[in-house]
């Protein structure tokens, strides 16, 4: 059979064209992992952070507790998609901090520091930082880790490996292993509630909104005003993830 | 060929049944495991990685290493390796089967596996893990099944296996360099943060792993016709010195610099690996363990009257590949994760379905490389006596 160079370039190109709309047709099956949606939310108008102010924190534990009871984080109490941490800064030492936190702060803290006896003591709130750069995502060889357009992290259960080498590359410490599904867990902002204009049950419940969910990409936000007036900081910057958990007042010491 | 693993005397058959026992009971384990989830190991919230991960980048190294005879060998034409060289792709292709194993029973929910292939994840060095081991192993069946089956009608290879042969070096080094990345590139675990690791893990791997194959060919050549040949176990000896040399300065490199730097993040891990931090020493006693057989093979194998001797290369051998082993499959994965980012010390160590499990794949390894062994060594006509 005789092939001339016009039919099989048309040949050729059909195949092209068949082939490159299959490949764009699969690609949404090959990237796992897609945000759930809600009625009337549109992810591009949002971009999630939060702020928490370092001096209103009194170490009640509601957070945890709301955050556990909310998201059926499982009971143990080492399983926190929140925690909070209590940082002691004897007399005269500004860089080795006392860092406890009882069942991460689920009951609140017992006293231990008498006041006036010369040392620094504050609570330090953590979570998933929300990173626009996360290393978490970077690694997840499976896609089941992504980012969603509206600045939230979030996991697919459903292709998870369990693997967890997201579990250490995050620098943060807020992944862990669900023994019950075996695939790995974080907070999600309380992705389920704040697509349907409610705020995280963490902010909900602080008694003296030291945390605060904001959307940057709502002028109208307060959280302009507040990253505007407060010393703001990041944990680890020196990593450069991108965290929108923003600290305001943070010391030096925390890890 | 395969048949050729399939036939043999009471003693091949008492050795492979004893292995499989050792392999039903990692089995049945694995069997739990599946149902109970990975709690039944020693991981927990802050140690994610442990035992089954150490082991597979141990073997990764191992798998490696066969580019030290097929180097040589193919490239330089070193007749000397002509005996040995086959024996060290069949190595590496149950080492490679090893870390497949490994691989699968460190998975959470292991049903799912194929998604690393389904949902291919450029970014991620898991990925990329996947596709070099994938494609070393098959790069080993393809060359070694050639080769010996030429052999076998008495024909040279085929020429086309030449640029196969070719391909499987630097495919080696990569299997090794990114099993390494998979930890070098994490800000969030400083003690892997260092760009020495992947010329360290070659260095250990290339003398692991040629330690392990003389120490095999040893025992092969008791069991059978088949001699290596005095030269091909001296070069093997040479290149086993020269790695151990290396690893071992690279290990002090790294000493170095976080010794003298003295940043806390650095310090810390070194600190917990051979003092113990905050009273948690469970692996201090294998590291000085690690340390002292480093010295032993250092100086029977820098001597060359004891590296000359079987008697002491032997010892040399096992003490490279039980220091390697310390290093590699026990230490340096856990040392990682201790302290952790927010600076907890926690313990952990392998309980006893964990070992059991581990146990079980390493018997797997060795039933695989008694067959592939011997089918090569029936090919070969060495094995003659019933």
């Amino acid at each position: 059979m005789v092939t001339d160079r016009r039919e099989f370039l048309i040949g050729g190109g059909r195949v092209l064209l068949i082939a490159s709309a299959a490949a764009s047709g699969a690609l949404k099956y090959v990237l796992a992992g897609a945000a759930e949606q809600a009625p009337g939310y549109v992810l591009d108008d949002h971009w999630w952070a939060m702020t928490i102010d370092i001096d209103r924190c009194i170490g009640c534990g509601n957070c945890v507790r709301a955050c556990k009871a909310e998201n059926d984080v499982p009971r143990e109490p080492f399983f926190f998609r929140t925690w909070v941490e209590r940082y002691h800064l004897p007399e005269g030492d500004v860089d080795r901090p006392v860092v406890d936190s009882p069942d991460g702060g689920f009951d609140g803290f017992k006293e231990l520091y008498r006041p006036g006896d010369g040392s620094k003591n504050f609570y330090v709130p953590k979570l998933c930082n929300h990173c626009a750069h996360s290393p978490c995502v970077q690694v997840c060889p499976v896609g089941a880790t992504f980012d969603s357009p509206d600045g939230v992290v979030l996991v697919d259960k459903t292709y998870c490996l369990g693997c967890r080498y997201c579990v250490q590359a995050c620098p943060y410490g807020c992944r862990f292993i669900d023994p019950r599904t075996r695939t790995v867990d974080k907070c999600t902002f309380c992705y389920h509630r704040i697509t349907k204009g409610l705020t995280t049950a963490c902010c909900e419940v602080c008694p003296t909104d030291a945390r605060v969910l904001g959307d940057l990409k709502n002028p109208s936000d307060r959280i302009h005003a507040f990253l505007r007036e407060h010393t703001i900081h990041v944990l680890k910057p020196q990593m450069a993830t991108g965290a929108k958990v923003y600290y305001a007042d943070l010391d030096g010491s925390v890890r | 060929m395969f048949e050729k693993a399939l036939s043999g005397g009471r003693r091949y058959w008492a050795w492979m049944v004893s292995l499989l026992v050792v392999i039903g009971v990692g089995a049945a384990c694995w069997y739990w495991q599946l149902s109970e989830g990975l709690t039944i190991t020693g991981l927990s919230r802050d140690v994610v990685w442990g035992f089954y991960i150490a082991q597979f980048t141990f073997l990764v190294g191992v798998a490696a290493s066969a580019v030290m005879v097929v180097l040589p060998y193919y490239l330089h034409d070193y007749r000397a390796f002509g005996k040995i060289t086959i024996l060290g792709e069949l190595l590496a292709i149950a080492a490679v089967i090893m870390c497949m194993l490994f691989i699968f029973v460190d998975m959470g929910m292991p049903a799912r596996i194929l998604n690393i292939f389904l949902h291919p994840t450029p970014s991620s060095m898991m990925f990329w893990d996947a596709v070099a081991l994938g494609g070393y192993l098959l790069l080993n069946i393809v060359i070694s099944r050639v080769t010996l089956g030429a052999e076998r009608r008495g024909d040279p290879p085929p020429a086309w296996i030449t640029p196969v042969i070719v391909l499987s070096i630097p495919w080696a080094i990569s299997i090794h360099t990114v099993t390494a990345f998979l930890y070098a590139g994490l800000a969030a675990r400083p003690f892997w943060l260092t760009a020495i690791m992947a010329p360290r893990f070659l260095a250990s791997a290339f003398a692991s792993g040629p330690a392990l194959l003389i120490l095999l060919a040893l025992v092969v050549r008791r069991v059978s016709d088949f001699d290596p040949g005095r030269q091909a176990i001296r070069a093997l000896a040479t290149i086993v010195t020269y790695a151990m040399v290396a690893n071992v300065f690279f290990v002090a490199v790294e000493l170095y610099t976080a010794l003298y730097s003295g940043i806390p993040e650095h310090v810390s891990h070194f600190a917990y690996l051979f003092m113990g931090l905050d009273g948690e020493a469970t692996l201090a006693p294998w590291m000085w363990a690690s340390a002292v057989l480093a010295v032993v093979a250092l100086v029977l194998l820098l001597n060359p009257g004891s590296r000359s001797s079987e008697t002491s290369l032997v010892v040399a051998c096992v003490a490279v590949f039980a220091s390697l082993w310390i290093d590699k499959g026990l230490g340096m994965v856990v040392a990682g994760f201790v302290p952790s980012p927010l600076g907890r010390v926690v313990h952990y160590s392998p309980t006893a379905p964990e070992l059991a499990i581990g146990l079980g794949i390493w018997a797997a390894g060795l039933l695989v490389v008694t067959g592939l062994f011997k089918i090569a060594l029936e090919v070969r006509g060495h094995l003659r006596r019933p």
